[in-house]
């Protein structure tokens, strides 16, 4: 071959390599961003009128004096609304059943979206659900049901082989000559004033418990469940994980035996994450029976037995990056092996153990599938610490799914999932920060 | 602990000890060490126990239903009175996924394994890393998530444009490359430079070209027609489980390269060869058998993957029409389990229940195999590399 081309394929083999490197930095932030864009959405966002009246209701948050004048201010914009509805009512009464029954169902509409947009209206029975006791809480949402409101969404099926277009046309048409025609242009021009949109960080994302199945309220259930597990998981984990690892490093003879064990090990690694869930299923809950059904304690002991090796594994690593001549001070001043082991040994380690330990945290706060048969549930209230033995918990993770997959309301409450995948990820990432921030430090300090 | 005094008294009384007392003293030693090994142990009892527990709730759906409808029909309907227990599609998925990603993982992980170890300096090296631990942390819901709510309506809106993009930046580099070498090949082969060689080989790569082109912008213009019917399919999952399998396929392939000697590369360079062909042709060789490993813990990284894909997958259990349709909705095991396990929990006894044992142990089995032939392949190379 000519030299020229193996210089040209020396150069795109070292350009694929970087490539390679760059796609998956971009990987990541193609999965990053939008998440982390989404997610700040649930802190910080345009909050109306309805917004600071629920947080005031339920969370007993904000400036009383303040809310009754805003809540004042929209009641006057809001009136001549009501005022519409009501002549629209009156001029219902007086026509024939045919053409009542026609513009019955569009009114309905109507009626619907701007209880969606402005919470009950006079003449609505009392709701019981607190999603219909609430207009929109967020100024994005409002615009929604503004477009659902002015716009009817038509399908064109004109054309058989592609799939059937959207369009809209303006709903005031087919109200033209009534007395709701003008309502239509009044709620485009005046929804600001209705719903006095206005910037709002609202903190309680964190810290709230979930009101109505996650529609409103924020997450704090699912982080205080996610906490209790991946802590119980480590309780359980890190002491058998750190003894089996001095085991393996300092007594362990080189025989058939150890190496069995090591094979154990790496199996335990490598088991699918969604079969230890069936073992905690059909071992911890059905067989030993450590609680009724699903608890925190069966869901901890779960994870606990998926981040064993990891433990193990960097607790073997750190152990053996203990320089030699640290041991052989010791055993040379007379102290005999387990002491060696304890004074000298294990605290030289520990950076490295722990490091092991962060990692394996955050591991276990991030899984799903082991504690779907053994410890979430989808609503629950927070949980007392004396309740972890007997009572399951919601879990970041878990919720995660279930609101994306499972909720009724699943696309309105985007916000609210985007927010907790954002929780998950940055508790999960912070912790492996954290660890890698240490594992430079410790690596600094061997170096000298 | 008991043994941090009888270290002390050993020092003390030496030379006093009664024979008595060294038996305890010995006894207490082994008895010590005996508890270590039992902690030691417990990661093995945990195994069996995993093994035993699985498999004791899987056993009873083949003595109710046999073997062989689980394995060769592809009706699934659990929740019929009776149920059909075909699992063949829901295998089927499960392998596709696991393929699909392994396509794209294993050149993408070889790729920059090699670069962070023989390519990259040092310092960059530092930054490159903390990209692959941050890709491998993330919890797999939150792909999930990322799948089902960000790519699955990217892909269906614009599933055609973004595939005829993809051809055209991956396939574009190599085709350049090709006619670039195919046009030196078929000149340089009579060894000697002739006059008319330059002549010729620009003719050739202009015709070369305009093929490479023309085929391009074929693939290219069919990809961008295909209407992608639905997100939520094996392609979108593939790519998702890809990202999870890189950061395996990376690490794991980067320690066996660098387990191959020094000796090895400069031998190679002495001889005069780039760093291209002493990587392709002398370090790849050498390590290819810890990359094997490698290839197989991803794989199963993909494999025993649930969220991923009950969340992004369709979850529809039939075998794509054709058999290689990535744009179709499949359903994977792991997926199975999750999902059916919240209904079946409720009719303990059933084969209902018992048939997702039965997927866990299929799960099992397979992991415990690619696990010992991974480790085997790693203690070999090892063995081969420290033995030169």
């Amino acid at each position: 071959m000519n030299l020229g081309t193996r210089k040209i394929l020396d150069r795109s083999f070292t350009a694929v390599g970087v490539t390679s490197i760059v796609l998956m930095a971009l990987a990541l932030l193609v999965v990053l961003v939008p998440i982390i864009s989404g997610g700040l959405k649930a802190l910080f966002f345009q909050g109306t009128i309805e917004h600071r009246q629920l947080v005031y209701n339920e969370f007993g948050r904000g400036d009383r004096e303040e809310l009754e004048r805003q809540k004042e201010q929209s009641q006057e914009a809001r009136r001549p609304v009501f005022a519409m509805l009501d002549a629209f009512d009156a001029e219902l009464e007086g026509m024939e059943p045919a053409e009542r029954r026609e513009y019955r169902s569009q009114y309905n509409h109507v009626r619907d979206v701007l209880h969606d947009m402005l919470g009950p209206l006079p003449g609505d029975i009392e709701p019981l659900l607190l999603r219909f006791q609430y207009g929109n809480t967020r100024w994005e949402q409002a615009e929604e049901s503004l477009h659902d409101l002015l716009y009817v969404t038509k399908w064109d099926y004109s054309n058989p082989n592609v799939m059937a277009e959207k369009y809209f046309t303006p709903r005031v048409d087919e109200f033209q000559g009534t007395a709701l025609a003008p309502l239509f242009a009044y709620v485009e021009t005046h929804l600001e004033e209705m719903l006095l949109p206005q910037p709002e960080f609202y903190w309680g994302f964190i810290t709230d418990r979930s009101l109505d199945a996650h529609i409103f309220g924020g997450i704090w259930a699912e982080i205080q469940g996610t906490f209790y597990l991946a802590m119980g998981a480590m309780l359980f984990a890190f002491p058998l994980g750190v003894i089996a690892a001095i085991y393996f490093t300092e007594y362990a003879k080189d025989n058939f035996l150890t190496s069995m064990l090591r094979s154990a090990n790496s199996t335990l690694a490598g088991v699918p994450s969604i079969v230890f869930g069936l073992f905690g299923l059909a071992f911890f809950i059905n067989t030993v029976k450590v609680s009724e059904s699903k608890s925190v304690l069966a869901g901890s002991l779960t994870l606990a037995i998926m981040v064993l090796p990891t433990i193990i594994r960097a607790a073997e690593e750190a152990i053996l990056a203990v320089p030699k001549t640290y041991r052989e001070a010791s055993l040379g001043l007379g102290a005999t092996k387990w002491r060696t082991i304890v004074t000298v040994i294990l605290p030289a380690a520990l950076p490295g153990i722990i490091t092991g330990a962060i990692i394996s945290l955050g591991r276990a706060a991030g899984e799903t599938a082991p504690i779907i048969f053994t410890a979430a549930v989808s609503v629950g209230a927070t949980i007392g610490l004396a309740d972890v033995f007997t009572e399951p918990t919601p879990a970041l993770s878990w919720n995660i799914y279930n609101l994306a997959s499972e909720h009724e309301a699943a696309n309105e409450i985007r916000h609210v999932q985007y927010g907790m995948v954002l929780s998950l990820i940055s508790i999960v990432l912070l912790l492996n920060m954290s660890a890698i921030l240490l594992r430079a430090r410790i690596s600094k300090k061997l170096k000298g | 602990m008991s043994q941090t005094n009888l270290g002390e008294n050993r020092m003390s009384g030496a030379f006093v000890v009664s024979a008595r007392k060294r038996t305890i003293q010995k006894g207490m030693k082994f008895a010590g060490e005996g508890l270590l090994f039992a902690i030691a142990s417990f990661v093995a009892v945990v195994v069996l126990f995993i093994f035993f527990f699985v498999a004791r709730d899987a056993i009873p759906f083949f003595q109710l239903r046999g073997f062989a409808e689980f394995f060769t029909s592809t009706s699934w309907y659990p929740a019929d009175a009776p149920g059909e227990f075909g699992a063949l599609a829901i295998i089927y998925g499960s392998a596709m996924v696991t393929v699909g990603s392994a396509l794209i993982a294993v050149p993408l992980g070889v790729a920059a394994a090699i670069c962070l170890s023989d390519v990259l300096p040092f310092s960059v090296r530092q930054y490159a890393k903390p990209v692959i631990e941050m890709l491998a942390a993330i919890p797999s819901v939150a792909y999930g998530f990322f799948a089902l709510v960000i790519f699955a309506p990217l892909l269906q809106n614009f599933g055609g444009p973004i595939m005829m993009w993809a051809w055209w930046l991956i396939a574009g580099p190599f085709m350049i490359l090709a006619v670039i070498v195919l046009a030196d090949l078929l000149t340089s082969k009579d060894g000697e430079q002739q006059s008319g060689t330059n002549v010729k080989r620009v003719v050739l790569s202009i015709l070369f070209s305009i093929i490479a082109l023309g085929f391009l912008y074929w693939v290219g213009m069919s990809l961008n027609a295909i209407q992608v019917m639905t997100g939520t399919n094996a392609l979108n999952v593939s790519i998702i489980l890809s990202f999870m399998a890189l950061p395996t396929i990376v690490s794991v392939s980067e320690d066996s390269l660098q387990a191959v000697g020094r000796e090895l590369r400069e031998g190679s360079y002495a001889l005069g060869a780039t760093r291209a062909e002493t990587i392709v042709k002398t370090v790849l060789p050498a390590a290819s058998s810890g990359i094997l490993a490698a290839v197989i813990l991803g794989i199963m990284r993909a494999l025993g993957e649930t969220m991923v894909v009950w969340m992004a997958s369709g979850n529809s259990s039939h075998i794509p029409d054709p058999w290689y349709n990535y744009l179709d909705s499949i359903r994977t095991l792991t997926a199975t389990i999750a999902g059916d396990m919240g209904e079946a929990d409720q009719v303990t006894g059933s084969a209902r229940y018992h048939v997702l044992f039965a997927m866990g142990l299929l799960l099992l089995i397979f992991s415990f195999i690619s696990n010992l032939v991974s480790e085997r392949i790693v203690v070999r190379q090892r063995k081969i590399l420290s033995g030169q």
